[in-house]
């Protein structure tokens, strides 16, 4: 018996003994369904591309509270919306709450978007090493460039003074310092002269690879855009001169149909954000959440599409502005009227009768019906529902949304010029007939500075707050002090949300001081 | 002389000798149900004569008329009784509760309960059998000192567990201990019917759990499924419920006039339109004209009672070589919620234990469960909390144009979104199939006979998800509809081996007894998944629901997932003790992990005991029968944390550009490189035995560090967190059970008990960071050195602004305040700087989630053939974040609860607790503060069942098998003021909005 004991003892040994070594191996194996960065492939020149569609995916992929917040305080828009977040009301109001949890969003959505910008030059940088045409990748490189400058610029003109990032790693913010408004427009202006030469000088919609992406004109146009805050207007005008005597852009003959389905991708747009139904009524998609700027209640010509939450009024002082100057075209884009609406500025003694185009079914077959949130919607936020794929039902499913357009760009020129600069591009008077013949309006001889601003306002009305900061910017506070609110020069900047005030400590000292 | 003198002696002590006639004494040894005992043994005190009792329990013997007769047999008290010359003695021996000498499983052996240093509790079956549940470990709650369990009342879900305390961050259920179910590693055990389980182990401190090493850091509990036993005669037996789940506690909401009300004062001229709305939509009510004619309470329309039911068969015996137990078991319980919810369960289990030889036995055990599960959607209940009273459950307005049904949608009053919740109750259907096959197989070699044995063992557990989950389509109104109908399925399979070799020597020497063990196990555990939708198939019968019949399969929807994790462990114990006196014990393991950059952990234990009952000073003490000192320290590893990324990874994404799809990579900069969390324990505690064992205590006091816990950490400036190993957490506590057994001459048989739990949880390192923050933005909380992990922290609420005046006295009021404010307190005293303005530097600690304090109870009675028992659960110290009440920081449209509306402040002196309606939506009476966090504290009978024995029936002449009939109530009654359904909310953030149900059951076990 004790033999056998022996014998089984020992055979199990021996299999244990042989098994575990192999067993030891198996500890090192790495883990399933991840594609580690270290392993990436750079040699493989045709994949560079790859991170930069991930950052223009990140860069479309806006959620819905940033615009509202960046747009929202200006005289041509209220927050709409009645009895729903509050604080978003308030905000409109100027009476700021640091602990809002859309401003705590807003900051945190474009600060991550920043990392992972460094983050797409960084991998784009090391497909480089690799790549026969250089060339395309400092392109590359450079587009990425103008989407950082383009959430610096908000940043800043939100918050005031902000923590400028110098690469992916957010652990950053807590060390760095705080740079001044003025620091920030200038490192975008530098930036941007950086990445100028490097972009195709096309427009958007020519570009074969990237259609739709960033070309040497958007950069332009940011550089435009960033030297105007700091007031310095010739190179406002030399930039923007730059874009106008290219001859790519033309201002869209149809400003209705500019801001929907056919205006995708046409030729008055230097920047847009890119969504789709990818022709299809059910399945893939990926949209803008327009939700937000729908109308509560509306009667649709095509039966079934949705409406929205009833934010984003346009404001009565605007429609009364327009009404002042005749405006028909453009007022009718900007303004989705209801009948609750339409009383409220009969009840204005001046405007007692209006013209009879203005009604609350849009030109388009629409009825918007009464709600009790807003009085008005807005129209450049709108998509007629027999623009919509058959199948689909979201509001402004398939739109795009418009960041900086051609008019935006006249615009700027003609301001720079009334306000002494020089330009062999276009004169101001030109720039702002361009505009105006457009809209239908009669063109203006020796055009004023003041002007401008109002030509700006018809014309920019609700889109990226370009109103309220140009009024900030001109010290304008009267203008901002309209329907029983009253704006001073503390109101300028949103406070830091406390969230971050909480995480990062040159905030909190900024606060503290 | 001398010579006579010895010989009248003699004759005198014979004479004495024979004056005294023996006599005979007969009777009756019983058990206390009156049965007879074979085979016990009856000595004559001081002598060797003895007998024993025959298969009826009766003796006879022949002894002295002084003399006393000791009746003894395993597992029953000894009984001493003088025969003071009866002819007749009969004696019911009491089985012995609390047996010191019981073996309970440890981790890959067993221990005698004197024998045990570390800190364990163990359940029997007969104690789970009083619960009606299909989940085993809901069974325990208020069973275990120091164990956790937060109930769910969804059929198939099991319940959250926590030994002594968290360790590591929860909220992923890295805090639930490791389950052993005959030797195989398990995350959850919902497919074990509790009725099958013999045993289940709590090894609650690092001394007793390390044996498992890297997964045992929340404690392990060791499962033992029933077996048969060798010559055991056969045993069929049926055991089984019905019974009926009605919902508890289900908090009131305001009703139609509460919200009326509250609109009306919000200030928000909206919300008061919508009530216009309402009123005209539905006419004005006939007791209150100022509000809508329809007072709907959504919570009874959705809540329904359900049924629960069980049914199992179990066949187990035995020979001299085999042994075996087979079983199946049936489970069905229903859902409360008024939709296909439901979860069936059938399983087949054998054991079968086969002596081959003298020396090798071989054995074999199979559990193969199948069940299939209705999931609910959990989104109903959120609805159905917020929708407003004035909405019906049906629109007649809508009749024609809402399709295929018309419920109503509160967008036609005006609010932001449908709210109604039935569309999402009849229009989803969530299936998940789950099979498992549960296979063990060892052999088991006695090399030196009675002293050294070799075990191996294969297990190896295979799990089968199935799931698939449809929508179907509807249209209610423009933007509430959903126009396509969509199924999702996706297939997961998850093949977990283990494979153990152990070693065992047993031996004893003088007074040395020493038990030694080696052992090694491996373990590999792999998953694979795959998933993908379709949209539009002929929903209307549920024979097309497949994407194959889909007309649009979506890009987004398909993916796979797949892992393989390998473990390869070296362990080994020693157990010695001398002369059952001093006791030591010890074990190591060393664990390899293919999960972390750290691939090896070591962890060591020790316990010393020592059993005072046996010094000569307590030896044969009157009240101490049995007293163990002992004390042990341990290190155990956590790998319930996530696998660490260890580098940065890319994942691909998409991206539209010129209307078509395509994709692009984004690569993170964050990621996580982990060690193992490693917590170290040190636990001292005794066990005692008293009052001739009618009574049993076990206390323990413990201090358990978590080092490198693996916390969340913010990520700066972008939202979002990382885990890192950053702090180090203590809990410590002291826990008690004390129980008490005692027996009655005229049959009553009582048994009560009391344990209870101190726990206290701090944070003891941060690794130099002053603070993490936790929670979210809204409603923070945060990790402070020297406080609890993750402390609710926010503002002090002192009450509400009654009047203008009362504002203008304080300096600390913001400048828009109005009366119904909230007025918080300002934590700087004048002169400091701060004072004067509420702002973050007056945030302070609110309280913990975590209960400070724990107790459960339990009583039983039997008399006859009646039994009574009936056991209560509680604990307080812990706080709870209303969440439900925050919603309204993101949207003001839902209905509040009844309290609230009720207690609102709408005037000077109505309220000092809430704000006023209109302060409820201003941005000031949103901070987080102590209105959210409220007291969780709660008090629960948990159990009670009255069953009546059936014994030795007799039916036409033919004996019947023995009955037990029962009647159960779980969970009867709840009691707490917490504002919410639930107060066991187990991260102490509460979003549940559905109730616990109350179980009351029929049960009938047969044992042929």
């Amino acid at each position: 018996m004790k033999r056998y004991f022996s014998i089984t003892k020992l055979t199990l040994f021996m299999a244990a003994l042989l098994l575990f070594p192999a067993c030891h191996d198996l500890l090192d194996e790495p883990a399933e369904n991840r594609t580690f960065t270290g392993e990436t492939d750079y040699t493989i020149t045709d994949n560079m591309d790859l991170p930069l569609l991930g950052m223009y995916a990140d860069f479309y992929n806006s959620e819905w509270e940033v615009f509202p917040l960046i747009s929202v305080r200006g005289d041509d828009v209220n927050a709409g919306g009645l009895g729903d977040q509050q604080d978003f009301a308030e905000t409109d109001k100027y009476n700021y709450n640091k602990d809002y949890w859309m401003s705590n969003s807003v900051w945190q959505n474009y600060y991550g978007d920043l990392f992972n910008a460094h983050s797409a030059m960084e991998q784009i940088a090391k497909y480089q090493e690799f790549a026969a045409n250089k060339g395309l990748a400092d392109q590359y490189i450079a587009e990425v460039k103008v989407m950082r400058a383009w959430y610096l610029y908000y940043l800043t003109l939100t918050w005031g003074d902000i923590i400028i990032t110098n690469g992916p790693d957010p652990s950053q913010l807590l060390v760095a310092k705080l740079s001044t408004q003025e620091e920030v427009m200038k490192h975008i202006s530098a930036q941007m002269d950086e990445a100028i030469p490097l972009l195709p000088a096309v427009h958007p919609a020519e570009r074969a690879d990237i259609r739709g992406g960033i070309t040497k004109f958007t950069a332009l146009a940011m550089k435009a855009r960033a030297n105007l805050t700091l007031k310095n207007y010739a190179a406002v005008a030399e930039a923007t001169g730059q874009i106008i005597s290219s001859g790519k852009f033309v201002l869209a003959t149809d400003f209705y149909n500019l801001f929907k389905i056919p205006g995708k991708l046409n030729k008055e747009n230097l920047l847009e954000l890119q969504y789709s139904d990818f022709g299809k009524g059910s399945g893939d998609a990926i949209n803008y959440l327009n939700d937000f700027f729908g109308p509560q209640g509306w009667t649709p010509k095509v039966t079934g599409a949705g409406g929205g939450w009833g934010f984003y009024e346009p404001s009565l002082k605007y429609i009364k502005f327009m009404l002042d100057r005749n405006e028909t075209i453009r007022l009718e884009t900007s303004v989705l009227f209801t009948n609750r609406g339409i009383a409220e500025i009969k009840k204005d003694a001046k405007y007692a009768t209006l013209p009879a185009w203005i009604s609350n079914t849009t030109r388009s077959g629409d009825r918007i019906n009464d709600y009790a949130r807003a009085l008005f919607a807005s129209g450049k936020h709108y998509l007629p529902s027999d623009q919509l794929i058959p199948g689909r039902t979201g509001y402004g499913s398939n739109k795009n949304f418009i960041c900086i357009r051609y008019a935006e760009i006249l615009l700027m020129h003609a301001e720079a010029l009334t306000n002494g600069a020089n330009s062999s591009a276009m004169t101001a008077d030109a720039a702002v007939n361009l505009v105006r013949s457009r809209a239908g309006l009669p063109p203006i001889n020796g055009v004023t500075n003041a002007q401008v601003m109002d030509e700006k306002f018809a014309e920019l009305a609700m889109e990226w707050g370009i109103r309220f900061y140009d009024m900030v910017r001109l010290g304008n506070y009267a203008a901002l002090s309209y329907d029983g609110r009253t704006f001073t020069p503390d109101k300028i900047f949103l406070p830091y949300p406390q969230n971050q005030v909480d995480q990062i400590p040159a905030l909190k000292e900024a606060v503290n001081k | 002389m001398k010579r006579l003198f010895f010989l009248v002696m003699l004759t005198g002590v014979f004479s004495l000798l024979s004056a005294q006639p023996r006599i005979t004494v007969t009777g009756k040894v019983t058990e206390s149900d009156g049965q007879g005992i074979p085979g016990v043994s009856i000595l004559v005190k001081g002598t060797l004569v003895g007998t024993i009792t025959d298969l009826d329990g009766n003796y006879t013997i022949e002894t002295e008329p002084q003399s006393t007769l000791v009746f003894s047999f395993v597992g029953f008290s000894t009984v001493e009784m003088p025969v003071a010359n009866q002819a007749v003695i009969n004696v019911r021996l009491r089985e012995q509760a609390f047996d010191v000498e019981e073996v309970v499983v440890v981790g890959y052996g067993t221990q005698k309960v004197k024998d045990l240093t570390s800190s364990i509790t163990t359940v029997k079956s007969e104690e789970l059998a009083r619960t009606p549940t299909g989940q085993a470990m809901q069974a325990l709650q208020g069973k275990v000192a120091g164990l956790q369990v937060v109930s769910t009342g969804s059929p198939g879900n099991s319940p959250t567990i926590r030994v002594r305390g968290i360790g590591s961050y929860p909220g992923q259920n890295n805090e639930a201990p490791l389950y052993v179910v005959d030797g195989m590693f398990f995350g959850n055990i919902d497919f074990l019917n509790p009725a099958d389980i013999a045993s289940i182990s709590v090894l609650k401190d690092a001394s007793a759990a390390a044996i498992y090493g890297v997964r045992a850091a929340n404690g392990v509990v060791l499962i033992e499924t029933k077996s048969g036993g060798y010559n055991k005669k056969t045993e069929i037996s049926y055991d089984g419920y019905y019974g009926l789940q009605v919902a508890q506690n289900v908090l009131k909401m305001a009703n139609a006039e509460q919200f009326t009300t509250m609109a009306m004062e919000s200030g928000s001229a909206a919300d008061a339109s919508f009530i216009l709305n309402a009123m005209q939509r539905y006419g004005r009510s006939r007791v209150n004209p100022n509000v809508p004619d329809i007072n709907t309470d959504w919570y009874k329309e959705i809540l329904r009672p359900a049924d629960i039911q069980n049914h199992s068969i179990n066949v187990e015996g035995g020979n001299q070589s085999a042994s075996y137990s087979i079983g199946t078991n049936y489970f069905a319980q229903e859902g409360i919620l008024d939709m296909k919810n439901e979860y069936e369960r059938f399983n087949l289990r054998t054991k079968l234990d086969f002596k081959a030889t003298e020396w090798f036995t071989i054995g074999g055990n199979m559990i193969l469960s199948n069940a299939i599960k209705y999931g609910e959607e959990a989104g109903a209940w959120n609805e159905a909390y917020f929708a407003v009273p004035i909405l019906p459950v049906n629109d007649p307005a809508l009749e024609g144009i809402a399709e295929p049904v018309n419920y109503a949608n509160a967008q036609d009053l005006g609010y932001r979104s449908g709210q109604n919740p039935f569309p999402t109750l009849r229009y989803s259907d969530n299936r998940l199939k789950i099979r498992k096959l549960m296979a063990n197989f060892y052999a088991k070699f006695q090399l030196i006979p009675d002293k050294l044995d070799f075990k191996t063992t294969y297990n190896h557990a295979f799990t089968s998800l199935d799931e698939r989950n449809v929508r179907l389509p509807y249209f209610i109104g423009n933007s509430f509809q959903r126009v396509d109908a969509s199924i999702n399925k996706s297939s997961g399979i998850f093949s977990d081996q283990i494979w153990d070799n152990i070693l065992t020597y047993t031996d004893r020497f003088d007074l040395h007894n020493v038990t030694a063990m080696a052992g090694t196990s491996f373990r590999d555990e792999a998953y694979s998944g795959l998933r993908a939708g379709g949209l539009n198939f002929p929903y209307q019968r549920e024979e097309s629901w497949y994407i194959d019949q889909s007309q649009e399969k979506p890009e987004g929807s398909v993916g796979d997932g797949g892992s393989r994790q390998y473990g390869l462990s070296y362990f080994g114990r020693l157990s010695y003790n001398y002369n059952d006196r001093y006791l030591l014990y010890a074990t190591m393991r060393a664990d390899g992990s293919s999960k972390y950059q750290q691939k090896w952990g070591y962890f060591p234990t020790v316990g010393l005991g020592w059993v005072i009952s046996e010094e000569s000073f307590l030896k044969g003490h009157r009240i101490i029968n049995f007293l163990k000192l002992r004390a042990s320290w341990g290190q155990l590893g956590n790998d319930k944390i996530q696998a660490s990324d260890g580098a940065i990874t890319t994942t691909p994404v998409n991206v539209a550009i010129d209307d078509v799809m395509v994709s692009g990579t984004q690569t993170t900069n964050t990621f996580s490189s982990l060690k193992w969390e490693l917590t170290e324990e040190t636990n001292a505690g005794l066990t005692g035995r008293l009052f001739d064992n009618h009574m049993s205590v076990d206390a323990d006091f413990f201090i358990r560090d978590t080092k490198n816990a693996a916390i969340y950490v913010k990520i700066p400036g972008i939202g979002g967190s990382v885990l890192k190993n950053v702090g180090v957490i203590r809990n410590s506590g002291f826990e008690m059970a004390l129980n008490w057994d005692d027996e009655f001459a005229n049959g009553l048989r009582f048994n009560a008990g009391v344990n209870f739990s101190f726990l206290k949880n701090k944070v003891r390192d941060l690794y130099g960071q002053p603070y993490i923050d936790g929670g979210s933005a809204e409603f923070r909380q945060r990790t402070y050195v020297g406080h609890p992990l993750l402390a609710f922290y926010g503002y002090e609420v002192l009450g509400v602004y009654q009047n203008q005046a009362e504002i203008n006295a304080d300096p600390s009021a913001p400048a828009n305040a109005v009366p119904g404010d909230f007025k918080y307190r300002d934590q700087q005293k004048e002169g400091e700087p701060g004072y004067g303005v509420i702002n973050d530097d007056d945030r302070v600690i609110l309280g913990s989630y975590f209960p400070s304090f724990l107790y459960g109870g339990n009583l039983g009675l039997s008399w006859k053939n009646f039994d009574l028992t009936a056991s209560l659960v509680g604990q307080m110290g812990n706080k709870i974040l209303n969440r439900k009440r925050g919603e309204i920081i993101w949207t003001p449209d839902g209905n509040l609860d009844a309290d609230l509306a009720v207690n609102r402040w709408h005037g000077e002196g109505t309220s000092n607790k809430y704000p006023s309606s209109a302060g409820l939506r201003k941005g000031w009476n949103q901070k987080m503060s102590d209105y959210f966090v409220e007291d969780g504290a709660f008090f629960r009978l948990q159990n009670v069942q009255l069953a009546y024995n059936i014994k030795g029936l007799q039916l036409f002449g033919a004996g019947m098998p023995d009955a037990r009939v029962s009647l159960t109530a779980d969970r009867p009654l709840t009691l707490f003021s917490y504002n919410g359904f639930n107060p066991e909310v187990a991260s102490g953030i509460d979003t549940q909005t559905y109730p616990i149900p109350a179980v009351y059951t029929v049960g009938l076990s047969i044992k042929f």
